[in-house]
């Protein structure tokens, strides 16, 4: 596996892989392999010596075509799922399985249906004792926060899929995880909400600076929010390289769509995706 | 409410009506003894209700129906709901359910007639019996639907694994396992009825084959009419519960509007 930084000065090698400063590190993944069995006596390796180091308030994406195995590397991480092999580590224990700490955004949104937008976004904080007054407060702060104040006695089925997603991004940010698992959470919604989501998640994440694991098979998207990208690979699914992206932040969209930097970026990357593709063949 | 509305309202009234017309005609024109008109039914409704052992054995039905509906709910929703998540649970309770389920509940009231006698045991068991397997299988159903993802949701706020089948299956499985017991509440009112037909003690189904017996045709029509609207109202009262519990999952625009 190689490891390429696109930026050309001294600080960006830093931030790669090889000289990482483990003191720093929020989620270490060490040899970690995961193997699926399959029908009869096949199984599948969905994930291949995986090794990789983020640091604590870093943005970063996982991008890979399907099949590549990125979200079952963040479930790894998520403790939902448990490798066959190697071990994952949040803040240097090693994971065991899900909990606080890390909070999990999903594609499904996997709202509680029968819960109002309040009543959802409160759910973490009543699981873990916190008096309701108090959790109504912060819950009806974290509803503004998304832009959802007003929507608070709505139930999930009468919202759109772009507030669903605002009320589980308020919902897992209730509970204040230390790193944020996002799981193509933009994946299911229209370009224009994506957008607008994509701008209030780097707005919210400026505020918090927490850890972001990111999955996506948009490009542009991991290049526009990540501080680093990790391109993979299928069959084995594995890390094919890991991009620094060097660009300044506050980041505004209007701005990059005409940077020169931003587009070399997608160009580059989309030709690491497509070499893989060929590699298939 | 517009006009529609109110004749949606009153459509089932109209076809009880229309029905205890065709009654009437019927029996006027075949003028058998064994088939009293509806108004002769009608009018032996009071005597009946205001007879005070007869309603004793009317509530006493009511009584074993509603122990042994509990019962059944109480039993079945948790055995369904783990059948849903774990898979030993269900691939032993499975085949086992495959088994019961077509044979009538029925059909083994006089073997537990002979080993319980006649008394109330035997018939809060048989009718636990038949109201369990539709309830079991309605809260399998829901359980197993519910969304991994949900439950991912739970665990990473903190929620033990007996915490998220209280606090995420359960109510995610809701509507499915209240649909069940909806079948298992008209279930209930059946096998009461049939299990007074057997083991003929007290009851309403006593009532009803005694007057049979008796060629009081009146009384027999009487008590079909008093089943038959038992089993409206609980029905309808249950409805309504129903949809008090789980108006999150009612499509938006789809309010009661008839009697249900």
């Amino acid at each position: 596996m190689k490891v390429v930084s696109l930026r050309s000065d001294a600080h960006a090698e830093s931030g790669s892989l090889s000289d990482r400063k483990p003191a720093s590190a929020m989620i270490e993944i060490d040899h970690v392999s995961q193997r699926f069995e399959t029908s009869g006596r096949q199984s599948h390796l969905a994930l291949s010596d995986i090794n990789l180091s983020i640091d604590d308030g870093a943005f970063v994406s996982i991008l890979g075509p399907s099949g590549c195995g990125k979200s079952t590397l963040l479930y790894i991480v998520g403790g939902f799922v448990n490798p066959t092999e190697g071990v994952a580590k949040v803040k240097g224990k090693p994971i065991t399985g899900p909990g606080p700490d890390r909070g999990p955004v999903f594609q499904e949104f996997a709202l509680f249906p029968w819960k109002n937008v309040l009543g959802n976004v409160m759910y973490g904080l009543r699981q873990q004792g916190v008096k309701k007054a108090e959790a109504e407060v912060r819950g009806r702060k974290l509803l503004e926060m998304v832009g959802l104040k007003g929507y608070e006695n709505f139930y999930p089925k009468e919202l759109s899929g772009g507030m669903k997603q605002r009320v589980a991004i308020a919902r897992t940010l209730a509970y204040d995880p230390a790193v944020l698992l996002m799981d193509e959470p933009f994946g299911a919604l229209d370009a224009h909400t994506r957008t607008r989501l994509q701008n209030d998640l780097l707005d919210i994440w400026d505020r918090q600076r927490k850890t972001v694991l990111f999955v996506t098979h948009s490009v542009e998207e991991a290049v526009y929010l990540s501080d680093k990208v990790i391109v993979m690979s299928r069959s084995p699914g594995s890390i094919k390289q890991i991009v620094d992206i060097d660009l300044p932040r506050p980041r505004k969209r209007a701005d990059l769509l005409l940077d020169a930097r931003f587009q070399k970026y997608i160009v580059d990357i989309e030709k690491m995706i497509d070499d893989g593709g060929k590699d298939d063949l | 409410m517009t006009a529609r509305g109110v004749l949606k309202t009153l459509s089932p009234v109209f076809a009880c009506i229309g029905l205890l017309c065709v009654w009437q005609i019927a029996s006027l024109r075949l003028d058998t003894e064994s088939f009293p008109t509806a108004l002769e039914a009608i009018k032996a409704i009071p005597s009946i209700l205001g007879d005070k052992g007869s309603l004793l054995n009317i509530l006493d039905s009511i009584r074993r129906m509603a122990i042994g509906l509990v019962l059944a709910v109480m039993f079945a929703i948790p055995l369904g709901l783990l059948m849903g998540r774990i898979k030993a649970v269900a691939s032993f309770f499975n085949p086992l359910m495959m088994i019961i389920y077509p044979v009538p509940k029925a059909a083994l009231m006089p073997i537990i007639m002979l080993w319980m006698g006649v008394g109330d045991v035997s018939k809060i068991l048989v009718i636990f019996l038949g109201v369990s397997l539709p309830i079991i299988y309605h809260a399998f159903q829901g359980s197993k639907a519910v969304e991994e993802k949900m439950l991912w949701s739970g665990a990473a706020m903190g929620m033990s694994a007996p915490m998220r089948m209280l606090r995420i299956v359960l109510p995610a499985a809701l509507p499915e396992i209240l649909t069940g017991c909806r079948t298992g509440l008209v279930l209930a009112l059946i096998t009461m009825i049939t299990s007074e037909m057997i083991a003929r003690q007290s009851g309403a189904g006593n009532i009803l084959f005694n007057s049979l017996d008796m060629a009081q045709y009146d009384t027999v029509f009487a008590m079909i009419l008093i089943i038959g609207a038992m089993g409206i109202v609980f029905d309808a009262a249950f409805e309504k519960l129903r949809l008090s519990l789980v108006r999150w999952s009612q499509p938006r625009d789809d309010m009661p509007l008839s009697f249900t």
